[in-house]
C-alpha cells in the first residue's frame, strides 16, 4: 500500500514539473519563434526528418541484410569480426561521427546524411545479428528436419521470431538519429539543430526552447510510434511466448 | 523399410562417431535406438533424415539411398519429433500441425481435414486449439502437438529423439501408452531415440543397443533382456531385467505356456483379466493383496489359477528358451 | 596522405592543450559518474523492494534517454540561467547525471532482481540479516550488471560531454567546435578521433574492470 502511495506521489511529481516547464514556456511566450517564424520552423522540421528519414531508411535496408547474411552458416567466420565492429563503433561518440564525416566530405547535408547513416547501421545490424542468433537451435533443427528450404527457414521462422529485436533495434537507431541530426546544425545540415544553436550563441532562451522542445517530442512520439509497432508486428504467439518467460 | 549398410560418421581429427553400424527396420516396425549418453544414438537418426553427413556407407530409406535424394523432398516424407518439442512460438497450433502439408500445397479444405483427424488421435479438441499458440499449452500437449505435426503429411517413416524426454513421469507414462494406440493406428516405421531402458522395452519391437558408436545388440526386448549378448549389454539393462522383462508378457502369454492350477468355487482369490501384464501380477502378488489370483478371460469365464510359483515357472520357461525368431 | 601529415603535425605542435583538454573531459564526466553511482545504485537496489516505483521509475529514465542531449541542453539552459548558471560546467554536470540514471539504475535492479532465488532463500535459512544478504550475496552476485550499467552511462556521458563544450563546458569538443568555427579540418579531424578514442579506450577499462569485479564462482 505505503509502496503504492511512493510511487503514485513520484509519478505526480513528475507530470507537476512537466506542466509547470510547459506553464514556464508559455508564461514567458518561449514559443514565440514558432508562431513568428512558422515558415522556417517547418522548414527546418522537414530538414530534420528528411535527413533522419532519409540516412534511417539506408540503414535499415543494408543493415538487415547484412544481417541476414552474416548468420547464415557460410559466413559464420565474419559474424565475429562484424559484431565487433558494430560494438566499437557504437562506442564513438556522435559529434565525433559527424566531425568525420565533415573532415572528410565537407560541410553540408550530404555529409550529415552519410553520418547518421553509418551510426544508425550499427544498432540495427547488431539487434538483427543478436534476434537471428537468439531464435531456439531445436526450433531451426526441427524446422530442418521436417524438409524447410533454408530460404523458408529464413522467412517463416528466422525473420518473425527475430522480428522483435530487429524492430527494436530501428526504434534506437531512428530516436538517437532524431538527436544526432539535431547537431547535424553544426556541419552545415540544417535541422532544429539551427535554433538550439542560435539559441545557445545569442543566450536567447525563446529560440533555445522552440528548438530543444521540438526535437524532443519528435524523439519522445517516434519512440513510442515504434514500440506500438513493435507490438502490432510482432506475431501474438511470441508475445505469449515473452510473457510466459517473465512470469 | 530403413536399412543402415555398414554406416559411420567420422568426426574432423579422425573420431568416429558411428563406426560400422549394420541393421534394418522393416516397414511398420518401431525400432527403439538406446543406449548412455555419447553412443551416437542420436547422431545415427540424424544420418537418417541428413541433417548430420554419411561418412561411409549409405542408409536406404523405401529402396532409395538417403544420400542420393534431395534433402529437402525426402525430409518432407520423414516425421520429425525432437524433445523440445521445437514447436514455432509465431505460429497457431494448426499453423504449425500444418506446415508441411502447407508446404506440399495441400488444399485448405484437405488441410482442415487432416487437421481435425490428428489433433482426434492426439486428443486434443481441433477447434479448441486451432487458433492458440504453443506457449498456451503444457508441456505434454505441446510435445503431442509436436506428433502430430511429425504425423501431418502422413509420412511412411517417423524419426523421435526422446520425444518425451522432457516430460515428467507421470506425463511421460500417458504419453507413451498414447503413442502406443496411435501406431497401433497409423502403423508407421518408426525409428526411436530413448536413454531409458524401460521406456525402451516397452515401446519397441526391437531395440538396438549402441556403445561408443557400435552396435552391441539388435534384436527384441525380450532377448536383449533375456539373453544380453555381452556384459555391457547386460550391465546397461540392469541386474533387475528379469523383473523388467516382466511387462513384455501378459497373463494370456502364460497361460500359453504353462497350465495353471484348478480353481474352486471356495476359495477366496482375486480376479485378474487376461490382458494384465505380469509386472502387475507379480506386484498384486507380492503386496499379500492375495497370495493367487484367479484369471479370468474376456467373457469373464474363470480359466484357472495362478501363483507366484507358476509365474517363476513360466519365466524360467522363456529365459531359457533359444530364440524364436 | 597530406591530411594525416597534417593530422600528426597539429597533434604535436598542440600536444599540452589536448591533454588539458582530455583532462577537463575526463573531470567532468568522472565527477558525473561519480555522483550517477551514489545516486542509482542506492536507488536500484531501493527500487527492489517497491515494485510499483521501480516501474515508474525506470519509465521516466527511459523517457530521459529518448531525450536528445543538445535538446536537453537547450531546456535546461533557460531554467538554470534563472539562477544565473544557464551556462558552463553545471548544466553540463546535471545532463550527464541525469543521462547516466537509466543504464545504471536498471543494471542494479536487474542485476539484484535476477539474484537466483533459491541462492536468496537459501542466505535467508541461514540467517542472514536483510543487510547481510544484500552485501554479501546479492550485490556481489549483480556486480557484473551493475558495472556493465556503469560503463554504458560512462561511455554515454563521453559522448555527451563533448556536446557539452557548446555550453561552455570545455573538454574535447572544444577541438571540435573551434575547428569547425575558424573551418580547420585538422583540429576538427583531432578532436573526432582523440574524443573516439578516449571513449573505446575507456570502454575496454571498464569492461576489464568489470570482469575483475565478477567474483570467481559465476565467472563463465
Amino acid at each position: 500500500m505505503m509502496n503504492k502511495r511512493i510511487s503514485q506521489i513520484v509519478k505526480i511529481a513528475f507530470w507537476i514539473i512537466v506542466i509547470a516547464f510547459f506553464a514556464w514556456t508559455f508564461a514567458n511566450d518561449l514559443f514565440r519563434p514558432i508562431v513568428e517564424e512558422f515558415r522556417t520552423f517547418t522548414n527546418l522540421l522537414i530538414q530534420h526528418i528528411t535527413i533522419v528519414l532519409i540516412s534511417g531508411l539506408l540503414a535499415i535496408f543494408l543493415s538487415i541484410p547484412l544481417g541476414i547474411f552474416v548468420t547464415r552458416e557460410k559466413f559464420r567466420k565474419s559474424e565475429f569480426w562484424i559484431v565487433n565492429i558494430a560494438n566499437l563503433g557504437q562506442t564513438i561518440p556522435s559529434l565525433a561521427v559527424l566531425a568525420l564525416a565533415m573532415g572528410f566530405l565537407g560541410i553540408g547535408i550530404k555529409a550529415a546524411i552519410v553520418a547518421l547513416f553509418i551510426y544508425s547501421l550499427l544498432p540495427i545490424l547488431q539487434n538483427t545479428i543478436a534476434g537471428i542468433q537468439s531464435v531456439d537451435e531445436n526450433m531451426k533443427d526441427a524446422a530442418r528436419g521436417m524438409g524447410l528450404t533454408p530460404a523458408q527457414i529464413l522467412w517463416q521462422i528466422e525473420l518473425p521470431n527475430a522480428a522483435s529485436s530487429i524492430i527494436a533495434g530501428i526504434r534506437t537507431a531512428i530516436v538517437i538519429n532524431i538527436g544526432t541530426a539535431a547537431l547535424a546544425y553544426l556541419i552545415g545540415g540544417g535541422g532544429l539543430g539551427a535554433w538550439i544553436f542560435t539559441g545557445i550563441r545569442l543566450f536567447d532562451n525563446s529560440f533555445l526552447i522552440s528548438g530543444a522542445v521540438p526535437v524532443t517530442l519528435l524523439a519522445i512520439l517516434i519512440d513510442y510510434l515504434f514500440r506500438l509497432m513493435q507490438k502490432l508486428l510482432v506475431p501474438k504467439g511470441l508475445r505469449l511466448a515473452e510473457e510466459a518467460q517473465k512470469s | 523399410m530403413i536399412e543402415f549398410k555398414n554406416v559411420s560418421k567420422v568426426y574432423n581429427g579422425g573420431v568416429k562417431a558411428i563406426d560400422n553400424v549394420n541393421f534394418k527396420v522393416e516397414n511398420g516396425e518401431f525400432v527403439i535406438l538406446i543406449g548412455p549418453s555419447g553412443c551416437g544414438k542420436t547422431t545415427l537418426l540424424r544420418m537418417v533424415n541428413q541433417l548430420e553427413d554419411i561418412s561411409e556407407g549409405d542408409i536406404i530409406l523405401n529402396n532409395t539411398s538417403v544420400k542420393q535424394s534431395n534433402k529437402i523432398e525426402m525430409r518432407r516424407k520423414i516425421g520429425y519429433v525432437i524433445q523440445s518439442n521445437g514447436l514455432f512460438p509465431n505460429m497457431t497450433i494448426e499453423k504449425n500441425v500444418m506446415i508441411v502439408p502447407d508446404l506440399l500445397g495441400w488444399d485448405r479444405k484437405k488441410q482442415q481435414d487432416r487437421f481435425n483427424y490428428l489433433m482426434e488421435l492426439i486428443g486434443l479438441h481441433p477447434d479448441e486449439y486451432r487458433k492458440r499458440y504453443p506457449h498456451e499449452l503444457s508441456g505434454g500437449q505441446q510435445q503431442r502437438v509436436g506428433v502430430a505435426r511429425a504425423l501431418a503429411a502422413d509420412p511412411p517413416v517417423m524419426l523421435m529423439d526422446e520425444p518425451f524426454g522432457a516430460l515428467d513421469p507421470i506425463i511421460r507414462t500417458k504419453l507413451q501408452e498414447e503413442f502406443l494406440q496411435i501406431q497401433k493406428e497409423v502403423n508407421k516405421t518408426i525409428l526411436f531415440v530413448s536413454h531409458d531402458i524401460d521406456e525402451a522395452v516397452k515401446m519397441g519391437d526391437k531395440v538396438a543397443l549402441l556403445r561408443g558408436g557400435k552396435m552391441m545388440q539388435y534384436d527384441y526386448p525380450s532377448e536383449i533382456l533375456h539373453h544380453p549378448a555381452n556384459d555391457f549389454v547386460s550391465e546397461f539393462v540392469g541386474q533387475d531385467r528379469v523383473l523388467k522383462s516382466t511387462s513384455l508378457y501378459s497373463v494370456k502369454d502364460l497361460v500359453d505356456e504353462v497350465s495353471l492350477d484348478s480353481y474352486h468355487e471356495a476359495d477366496s482369490a482375486q480376479p485378474v483379466n487376461e490382458d494384465t501384464s505380469l509386472r502387475i501380477v507379480i506386484s498384486k502378488l507380492l503386496n499379500q493383496e492375495a497370495d493367487q489370483l484367479v484369471v479370468e478371460d474376456k467373457q469373464g469365464n474363470k480359466k484357472g489359477k495362478l501363483t507366484l510359483e507358476l509365474v517363476e515357472k513360466f519365466l524360467h520357461k522363456e529365459v531359457k528358451e533359444t530364440p524364436n525368431r | 596522405m597530406q591530411t594525416i601529415i597534417d593530422f600528426f603535425n597539429y597533434f604535436s605542435n598542440n600536444y599540452s592543450q589536448i591533454l588539458e583538454y582530455t583532462v577537463e573531459h575526463v573531470q567532468l564526466v568522472g565527477l558525473a559518474i561519480i555522483i550517477s553511482i551514489l545516486i542509482g545504485v542506492p536507488l536500484g537496489i531501493y527500487l527492489t523492494t517497491n515494485e510499483d516505483l521501480a516501474g515508474t521509475v525506470l519509465q521516466i529514465s527511459s523517457i530521459m534517454m529518448t531525450i536528445p542531449s543538445i535538446a536537453l541542453f537547450g531546456i535546461m539552459i533557460p531554467i538554470l540561467s534563472t539562477i544565473g548558471q544557464g551556462i558552463g560546467f553545471l548544466p553540463a554536470l546535471i545532463a550527464l547525471v541525469l543521462y547516466s540514471q537509466l543504464p545504471i539504475i536498471r543494471n542494479t535492479y536487474t542485476g539484484i532482481n535476477n539474484v537466483d532465488p533459491n541462492i536468496r532463500d537459501a542466505a535467508k535459512g541461514l540467517g542472514m540479516t536483510t543487510m547481510q544478504r544484500l552485501l554479501k550475496v546479492e550485490i556481489p552476485n549483480a556486480m557484473p550488471l551493475i558495472m556493465a550499467g556503469i560503463r554504458t552511462a560512462t561511455v554515454l556521458n563521453i559522448g555527451i560531454g563533448a556536446i557539452a563544450a557548446y555550453i561552455g563546458a570545455g573538454g574535447l569538443g572544444s577541438l571540435i567546435n573551434q575547428g569547425i568555427s575558424r573551418s580547420n579540418n585538422t583540429m576538427v579531424l583531432v578532436g573526432a578521433v582523440v574524443v573516439s578514442i578516449l571513449a573505446i579506450l575507456v570502454d575496454y577499462l571498464l569492461k576489464y574492470i568489470e570482469k575483475r569485479f565478477t567474483p570467481k564462482g559465476i565467472k563463465n
